[in-house]
């Protein structure tokens, strides 16, 4: 179902907020933890937090399957066995 | 003898398909470069990071790009629902947030040579990372001012989808980049 673009753009905001809450939480975080490992780790788990939310919801990956799925369909349906079927 | 080719092999494969596809193996692959570029800063001067590293300029460009990632989102999404005027503004936008991007780099280079030359270990790490990312953002500065050029004159989608989708997916990258550069090079210590 297609969203409206008063929907989409409602998206936009509320990702771009969890963002900015997550860049100020690591910013908290460098500043409070001293201890290297502890302070590497959760910098990671951030960045990687940040980063999914932009690639699923800005840069849309979940709809890079449905591309796939339609170009094997095409792939699939082009074989000599599937024209024979059609012919 | 002539090999018999239907008439529907053509529609289907679609060519936007393939350039999505294409676009995503292309970013898989910058990404292992800047992967294998951030692991080079623990191999070179471990998790230290100097004091003199601005972290209010580190932060600023951080949110700065941030914001440039919702107006290049809006600008995709006002185009896919026909709102040229709406996706141009915000194209204009994003690379004005871009180039003031470029100088926000331009100044903690000023600043890192008289703290942290590229001699020294983390000034080659530095000024290698923001380089090449800095290029990066270049790179997306100019094709979204090609695809601001590209539309700035039509009234409808027409075939300039994957022109939009594909300039704000960089665009987007650029900001995955940077998601991991900052705290690589500016909250470590």
């Amino acid at each position: 179902m297609h969203k409206t673009l008063q929907e989409t753009l409602k998206l936009g905001w509320v990702v771009i907020g969890v963002l900015a809450v997550m860049t100020i939480a690591e910013f908290i975080v460098a500043i409070a933890i001293d201890d290297t490992v502890v302070l590497f780790t959760l910098l990671l788990i951030i960045a990687l937090a940040k980063a999914w939310l932009i690639v699923q919801y800005f840069m849309h990956f979940g709809q890079l399957w449905d591309h796939v799925s339609e170009l094997w369909d095409g792939i699939i349906s082009n074989s000599p066995e599937a024209d024979t079927e059609e012919d | 003898m002539t090999q018999h080719v239907p008439q529907h092999v053509n529609h289907r494969f679609r060519s936007l398909d393939i350039n999505r596809l294409g676009l995503w193996l292309f970013l898989v692959s910058d990404a292992s470069f800047f992967i294998a570029l951030l692991s080079s800063r623990f191999f070179v001067v471990g998790t230290s990071t100097p004091e003199h590293v601005d972290q209010v300029l580190g932060l600023g460009l951080t949110i700065l790009l941030l914001l440039s990632s919702l107006t290049a989102y809006k600008a995709e999404a006002a185009f896919e629902h026909g709102d040229i005027p709406g996706a141009k503004k915000m194209l204009l936008a994003t690379m004005g947030m871009g180039i003031l991007f470029v100088f926000g780099v331009g100044y903690e280079w000023h600043e890192a040579f008289k703290h942290f030359p590229p001699s020294t270990g983390f000034g080659t790490v530095l000024f290698t990372l923001t380089g090449v990312h800095v290029t990066h953002v270049v790179t997306g500065v100019l094709t979204l001012g090609f695809v601001f050029f590209r539309i700035r004159n039509t009234t409808e989608i027409g075939d300039n989808q994957f022109a939009v989708e594909g300039a704000v997916k960089w665009w987007h990258f650029v900001d995955v980049a940077w998601v991991f550069i900052y705290p690589t090079l500016y909250l470590l210590k």
